[in-house]
Order: structure tokens, then sequence, then C-alpha cells
């Protein structure tokens, strides 16, 4: 039998260019659900192939470092569910990217179990490709002493000992890796840490369409509905024809115009005219947005430049330690208008109660909501507020060590005696008790580098299987 | 004139865990073209409001969208101890105060 992108092949193929192909966008982020209505109206259009991103650097780095999920496993087996069963029906290619949140080995292999047990269940046979974004730790410190890696943005330079410390370690694969899996014979993709675009502009890429097109639409539509207005979370189409595509919302009530489309061109991104991927750049400064009517937008004019060096974006997360948070809030003028002096005191009397190990000392953040927890905003509101909310985190080596430090400070925050008290019984409101809560282990980013390599084929290996 | 009284979309999010962006997305051009050529959205007045050496701050008009977008680094990198905005997504509040 014929593998899913010669299938495609012959079906695009014309005597002169290409057929129209259409890529339909299930979801932004898989696993928070999927509207039905904009799905089935997508399958309806006969799309080419299927994609749907499932993750993001954006959730901060518990994630990474911890190996898991942000989404509910429930959510993300009924998302993929219909992803898989849709383009089975069709006999068309799934593609997914950034699998469980983060795209390293343990969100790839969960997200993996739960695709064997969706076949199984449903009796849907395939072949499967799983594409593993786990980057070489001792790749990444040759590349270091070579001085192939720079930081992206204020971060600093990347040494090895963080390569050791960073307890999950990906890079960002482009088209490359998912164009290897189709050539394969893959008929769903899943893949690890992927660029967001390279989900959708791996097949197309593969027929032969332009990539200046194939990667502005990508870019586009990953984000589904959301480059519409109003924005959504609804599936998108966007078809490729000749040098230009068109972007179609599956939901009637969100029309993707001119402005909108060209508004997510912004979105989430620090240069709007220059979009770099692993093989190189999109330009988007000479695009034109044309209204095709009420509801769809032509793009036109959007260039590809290959890369002269070939780069990985590569992302780690390590542990810091263990965090606890104390919740409560004060509707008390005075309390509210002494704040700042009030935790600064409870702070110093909770660092004598429980004395910081010198090797490992635990550190305490006070967010004072209502004053200026959010922003760090340079004078405190005038008027002040009627009430507080108050959340003091700890950050300690152990969980235990970070429980008794909130809950030292809970009683001595509580009973703090400051000049002017009028409300002796006690200064803040808990909601519920126990107020101090255990908050998972905190993870920073240590690494979010560039690295110039020779080749991406390495880096991102390609396995097999037939379900 | 406010900014708010001419903008239809003013929003912050992170470019990736080190850069902020901010985005202001304007009604018509007139108003597109008049906080282009405003003092309060040059970088200097940018970096006194978020507290950034004026050289690290990016303004950018991208008149297909009638849009400005700002970038800046973040104070901290998201979800590092101390931040207060893992998505950067509540920092805009500065810019609903400028008089254009």
């Amino acid at each position: 039998m014929k593998s899913a992108i010669a299938r495609l092949r012959e079906e695009v193929a014309t005597g002169g260019g290409l057929k129209p192909l259409r890529v339909m966008a299930a979801s932004g982020q898989l696993g928070y659900g999927i509207p039905d209505a904009a799905f089935n109206a997508g399958l309806a259009r006969k799309p080419h192939l299927i994609g749907a991103d499932m993750g993001s650097i954006d959730p901060g780095p518990y994630y990474l470092g911890a190996g898991k999920m942000a989404q509910s496993e429930t959510m993300v087996r009924v998302d993929l569910a219909k992803c898989l069963r849709g383009a089975r029906q069709l006999g068309i290619p799934l593609l997914v990217g950034t699998a469980g949140s983060a795209g390293a080995a343990p969100h790839l292999a969960q997200t993996l179990d739960m695709v064997r047990a969706i076949a199984r269940e449903e009796n849907l046979h395939f072949r499967l490709a799983s594409i593993s974004a786990d980057m070489p730790r001792d790749t990444v410190k040759r590349a270091i002493r070579a001085k192939r890696v720079v930081p992206l943005g204020e971060i600093g330079e990347l040494t090895e000992t963080d390569v050791d410390h960073a307890t999950h370690l990906v890079g960002q694969m482009g088209i490359e890796a998912f164009q290897r899996a189709l050539e394969l014979g893959a008929d769903v993709v899943i893949a690890g840490r992927a660029c967001d675009s390279a989900v959708f502009a791996a097949v197309p890429a593969t027929l032969g369409y332009p990539l200046g097109p194939t990667l502005h639409m990508s870019k586009i539509i990953e984000c589904c509905s959301l480059c519409c207005t109003p924005g959504g979370r609804d599936t998108v189409i966007g078809t490729l024809e000749g040098d230009s595509f068109v972007i179609d919302s599956m939901n009637p009530t969100r029309h993707a115009s001119p402005m909108s489309v060209a508004a997510h061109s912004l979105y989430e991104q620090a240069d709007p005219y220059a979009v770099r991927e692993p093989e190189g750049t999109l330009h988007t400064r000479d695009s034109r947005y044309e209204a095709v009517d009420e509801h769809r937008t032509r793009v036109a004019g959007s260039r590809w430049e290959p890369a002269t060096q070939l780069t990985i974006k590569i992302e780690g997360a390590m542990r810091v330690g263990e965090r606890a948070v104390l919740l409560c809030g004060s509707a008390d003028p005075r309390v509210i208008a002494n704040i700042k002096s009030i935790t600064a005191n409870v702070e110093k009397i909770v660092r004598e109660l429980t004395p910081p190990r010198p090797d490992k000392p635990y550190q305490i953040f006070w967010r004072v909501y209502g004053i200026d927890a959010v922003f760090p905003w340079a004078t405190p509101p005038d008027p002040l507020p009627r009430e507080i909310f108050i959340m003091c985190e700890c950050i300690a080596d152990t969980a235990e060590e970070a429980k008794a430090v909130a809950t030292v400070t809970k009683q001595y925050l509580l009973h703090h005696g400051f000049p002017g008290r009028l409300s002796t019984a006690g200064n803040t409101a808990f909601p519920f008790t126990p107020p101090e809560v255990a908050a998972a282990t905190a993870y920073r980013f240590n690494v979010y580098h560039v690295m110039d390599v020779d080749a991406l084929e390495p880096f991102f290996p390609v396995h097999m299987e037939d379900l | 004139m406010r900014l708010t009284d001419i903008a239809k979309v003013v929003r912050s999010k992170n470019a990736g865990p080190t850069v902020l962006t901010l985005d202001l997305l304007f009604n018509d051009e007139a108003g597109f073209r008049l906080a282009c050529e405003s003092d309060s959205l040059k970088p200097d007045a940018i970096a006194r409001l978020y507290a950034q050496p004026v050289e690290k701050i990016q303004v950018l008009a991208y008149p297909p969208a009638l849009a400005i977008k700002v970038v800046l680094p973040r104070r901290i990198v998201s979800g590092d101890p101390g931040d207060s905005d893992v998505y950067g997504a509540q920092q805009h509040g500065p810019l609903l105060g400028i008089e254009l």
C-alpha cells in the first residue's frame, strides 16, 4: 500500500503546477478541548492533512523540568482520539508537534501510549512515526566549547554545568524531521519539541509548495482561529494556491479579516517581519493581505530565505527546590496601609525561628495583590484598595522545610502586632485551612539558547511502528 | 488624547521566556499615525514606564495591522523564582494611562 505522502503526491499533481492544498489546523494546543462544530466543518472540506500543536514554552519551566503535561490526561485523550478518527476516516496524515506540553522524552512517551491505547480501543490501524527531541548532552557541551551556542535574550552564556543540571534538555525540530517521517511512510507523526509552524508546513514542503507562503500560512494557523475576529480556538483551514494562501475559519462567527490575519503576525513574535526557523527565515515585509470575502483572507508575497547556518533552539529547565505557598487576605485598612512593613517584620521573625541552611538557604517571596503583585508599580495605589490578597511563597530544599516556613509565617502574620493596630484577634482572613499549600517542585529555565549545527537529522531520530 | 481612546487592542505577552512584547492595535489609520508620531510611545518614554535602559527598548510600527509593537527584555526570566507573570500577559498596565 502506498504511503500517505505518496497518495498526496498523486492527488495534488497536475500537468503543470500543483492543485490547491488544504491544511487543517485542528487545535492551537491539543488537550484543551476542540470545539466539535468547527472541527467537523473542517473535515467536511476534505483537507489534505490535519495538524495540531500540543505544547509551548509559554506555560513556564515546570512542565519541561518535571516531565509532566500541563493538560489533563483525560482531555488529551479526547482530543487525540478526535484527531486520529478524523484523519483515519479521510485517509490523510495527522501531525502533532511538541507532544505532552514540552516535548521531552517522558512527554513523548506518555503521548505515544495514549495514541496506542486509542488505536487499540477504536480498532484504528496506521503507521506511527515518533520523533524525539532530546539533545545529547555531550554534543551540546562540545558545541559550548566550540563557541557555537549563544543565549536567546538575557539569560547568560550557557555552561556545561547548566547542561548537567537541566532535568530535560530539548531542541526544537523544524520541517526536516517531519519530512523524514513522512518519507518513511508515516500516517501519523507524533513529535517531541517542534516548531509549531513545522507541524503544518512539513507536508506542503515535501510536496513542493513554495516555502514562503507555506511557512507564513503555518505560522498563522498554528493558533487556529486566534487569527480571526473575534479570536477563538476553533479549527481553521489554510489553503495553499500558487504563490499565495487563503485563511478560512471553520466557525462562521469568527472571520479571518486582512487586519486580524496581519495582526496575528505580531503575536508572540519579537519581529513581525522576520521569523527564524531552523532551516531558514520567513520574511513577511512584502506580504499583502486581501479580503476574499467577509470571512476569508488571502495573503501573498511572503518570502523564504534558506539559512546559511543551520541552528537548533535548545531549552532546558532545572530544579530549584520545593515550593509551598500561604494564601490569605485582609480587609483591615490599617493592615493594608502597613502591609510592606508587616510582611518585612514577619519575614525577619520567621528567618530567626526557622534559620535557613547556610548551604541551601530557602527563599521567600511576598506578593500583595491589590498593591503591586502583578506589576512593580513605582507608587502605591491612591486610594488604597478595600481588600488585599496576600501570597507568601517559600522555595526550600525540601517540601517539609518549605511547609515549615509557610506555616510559621501564617501564625506570625496572623498575630503580628504593629503600631496603630485595632484588629488584635488577627490580621488576615483564610478562605480555607490549611492555608499553606504544597505547590510542587519549582524549576527554572536554565537553557534557552541557539546552537549552530552542521546537520539537523542526527538530533531528531525517527522511530516507526505499525499499529 | 488617551491611548485607550484610539487603540482597540493593548496587550502584552512573552516572545519566549526572556522577551516581553507589547502590541498596540489601532482602529484606523488616523489613530495609528497619531500614535506613531507621539513622544509618549518613543523608546525613552517606554523605558521610563518599564524601568529599563532605553537602549533595550525597540518600538516598531507595523502598518499592515495598524499596529505598534514594543519589544523589551523581561525583568526576570519567565517562571524564575520571584516572577509575577509567567505568560507576561498582564504587563500592559502602564500603557493604559498614556496620554498621546
